[in-house]
């Protein structure tokens, strides 16, 4: 086995469907043992992006290297790949057992270990004790724990998950998250997992794809993913974000000063996309903004506004803010300690503050 | 506001009305539960005249035939049986109607999963028609004009012998032998062996055969260890139907074997409108019909109902 250091290594990879560019050049690298996720909104390209390097289909263009080789001529059953699939694609007129021996009889393993081997990954995911069972006998997280175990079994360079977990329910989801990330870190194999759930991509990576409409918009750690999104898209994705139209009117040392229409903000972008007199769009999360009492200080930025919304979740209070002073715009903010300092009723008025630090200005799309 | 209700209801809408309130006075509310027997009992009375239509046949073949009057004697007895035993010819001609069963059922099934196979799986919607058109159409045609038709083509002077002979080679005998019988049936059998099957290999995702590729099954082992016996019941469903379509046919084997190949069916139509010995067609048709029940039975009891049972 040769021991390149990257796993998978993506290079301008498209594919295209007729007129339609389902992947449109994408570029990644994998390490051994990376945990990534591929984020994305539906129909942005993930299960494509998949298919390719599992090799159910090929690239329009561009190349997918495992291991350092080129398998583009290398078929599905010869590569070294576990998946797991959206709808599972459990086998279902085989046991628990046989679905997991499956892979290690195909690839011809020594028929003398396959019943310890089977036994052992059944026992990593908990199951050892339902081997006996079809899968229709099964509940829906114990047949993802065989889904898994089949997928592993043989060794496999490189797990693929496809939105496994996105049938579940929320409790039994986020369960699993964490026992994916459990098997994949006791097991240290190289694991791409696609999702559209944002908290899902957050809490499981290493490292995070942000894709859109077949395009990657940004690669890099969950934290610093959603701590500096790269443009407008990733911003509005990740997390409770609030949107506003403006227009700089300066720019000093990453710093621009930006017209809302009523009031000037501060917002901090890249001094090279910008110039003055620009249109923008700015971003702020509802997590950054604070719900200044009488008399708080000012932050850099620091408006009033019309409670339009009270909406009670449990462990937080969302308010949904009208601010005239920036053309009307509406954005959202979370009070964590409601009891503190009582609630906000609707039609009242609130001042709200963020600092420039949180707000992120990107160039208007076209 | 507009008002909640009409005053004018549309015509339609009062006559669906007063038909439900007729409804509900002939068949109260009370009676509920018993609607689906309701709907029933038409297909149960057909099935129901059949029941009695068998009964008096088992009663005719407890009969011999009075040689004097060509009537039925009154007396009971087993003679049309015994009749049936003594004579090779009968289970030679069962024997035969078995064995092409059995080949025209396995021919057909063969040449059928394919055909469904693609038919389902292809990615391009025009074959897909195109297959599904050429399934349909013989379908439009009926068995006994599609055998007519094939005299035409494999006939003495059908134009496969002409095109030979214009070619200075001999002719060839390619219908009036049992070759020719199985093969018009298997042509007739297959639209319904893809039908039955289709639903079956439907039901397998494609995922399914992407997951046993992904875990290193070439195409080959893909089909042999996944799709085959998750297809299954449609091959069981389809086989049985074609099977006791085969065994119980009339027109291919008098079309196309024209004598030498005779079935069961035709002994029976012999015995009835030939002989005139009603008695000897009824034992021969109980025969029939009793062979048929056991083998069905017995593939059923071996490998589930398939695409026909309701429970899996
Ligand atoms: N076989 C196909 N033929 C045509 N278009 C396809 C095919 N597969 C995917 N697409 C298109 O490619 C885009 C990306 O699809 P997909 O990769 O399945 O998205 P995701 O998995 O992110 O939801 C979609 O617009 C989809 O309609
Ligand atoms: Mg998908």
């Amino acid at each position: 086995m040769s021991t390149a250091a990257n796993m998978v290594e993506i290079r301008n990879v498209s594919r295209a469907f007729g007129q339609s560019v389902a992947v449109d050049n994408a570029n990644l690298t994998l390490q051994r043992g990376d945990f990534l996720t591929i984020v994305g909104p539906s129909g942005c390209g993930k299960t494509t992006l998949l298919r390719m390097i599992a090799g159910f289909d090929e690239p329009s263009r561009g190349e997918i290297l495992i291991n350092g080789q080129n398998v583009a001529s290398v078929p599905a059953y010869q590569r070294s790949i576990g998946m797991v699939f959206q709808k599972l694609a459990l086998f279902p007129h085989m046991t628990a057992f046989e679905n997991v021996a499956f892979p290690l009889r195909m690839r011809r393993f020594n028929p003398a270990l396959i019943p310890e081997l089977v036994d052992r990954y059944l026992s990593l995911v908990k199951l050892d004790h339902l081997a006996a069972r079809r899968p229709h006998q099964l509940s829906g997280g114990q047949q993802q724990r065989v889904a898994i175990a089949r997928a592993l079994s043989f060794s496999p360079d490189l797990l693929l998950l496809d939105e496994p977990l996105s049938a579940l329910d929320k409790k039994l989801r986020e369960e699993m998250q964490l026992e994916f990330r459990r098997i994949q870190q006791e097991l240290g194999v190289t694991t791409i997992n696609v999702t559209h759930d944002q908290r899902e991509a957050l809490v499981m990576s290493d490292h995070m794809i942000v894709m859109d409409e077949g395009v990657v918009q940004q690669s890099n750690t969950p934290r610093e993913i959603y701590n500096r999104p790269g443009n407008r898209f990733v911003a509005g994705f990740l997390g409770v974000t609030s949107m506003f139209k403006g227009r700089v009117s300066a720019i000093q040392d990453g710093l621009l000063s930006v017209d809302m229409g009523g009031v000037t903000m501060t917002a901090r972008g890249n001094d090279a996309l910008f110039s003055i007199g620009d249109a923008i769009d700015c971003a702020v999360r509802a997590e950054q903004i604070t719900l200044l009492e009488e008399g708080a200080q000012a932050r850099e930025n620091t408006v009033t506004g019309l409670v339009r919304q009270r909406i009670f979740e449990g462990d937080r209070m969302v308010y949904e803010v009208r601010v005239e002073d920036m053309n009307d715009s509406s954005l959202y903010v979370f009070d964590h300690n409601p009891g503190k300092h009582g609630e906000h009723d609707v039609d009242t008025t609130v001042r709200l503050g963020w600092n420039a630090e949180s707000f992120y200005a990107f160039p208007v799309v076209k | 506001m507009p008002k909640r209700t009409l005053d004018r209801l549309p015509l339609r809408w009062t006559l669906l009305d007063k038909l439900e309130a007729i409804a509900r006075f002939l068949w109260p509310a009370r009676l509920r539960g018993a609607t689906g027997w309701l709907f029933i009992t038409p297909a149960l009375l057909l099935v129901g005249v059949l029941l009695i239509g068998l009964g008096y046949m088992i009663e005719y073949s407890l009969h011999e035939l009075d040689l004097s009057t060509y009537r039925l004697k009154d007396a009971y007895t087993l003679d049309n049986y015994v009749f049936l035993v003594e004579q090779p010819v009968y289970l030679r001609v069962l024997l035969r109607t078995l064995l092409a069963a059995t080949l025209v059922t396995a021919m057909t099934l063969f040449l059928a999963f394919p055909y469904a196979y693609l038919m389902v799986r292809t990615p391009s919607s025009a074959l897909r028609k195109f297959l599904l058109v050429s399934l349909f159409l013989p379908f439009f045609i009926g068995q006994v004009v599609r055998a007519y038709g094939w005299l035409i083509i494999l006939g003495k002077e059908g134009i496969i012998n002409t095109v030979l002979l214009k070619m200075g080679l001999p002719a060839l005998d390619l219908i009036y032998n049992y070759g020719a019988v199985v093969f018009g049936l298997v042509q007739y059998m297959l639209p319904f062996a893809v039908l039955l099957i289709v639903p079956a290999i439907t039901a397998i995702g494609e995922d399914i055969e992407l997951a046993a590729e992904s875990l290193g099954a070439n195409w080959l082992r893909a089909f042999w260890h996944v799709v085959l016996p998750m297809a299954r019941p449609g091959l069981v469903g389809a086989g049985v139907v074609v099977f006791t379509l085969s065994m119980t046919d009339f027109a291919m084997p008098e079309i196309l074997g024209g004598g030498t190949t005779d079935f069961i069916a035709s002994a029976i139509y012999d015995s009835f409108f030939q002989l005139s010995n009603s008695g000897l067609g009824a034992a021969l048709s109980i025969v029939l019909v009793t062979l048929g029940s056991i083998l069905v039975a017995i593939v059923f009891r071996l490998t589930g109902a398939g695409t026909l049972s309701i429970r899996q």
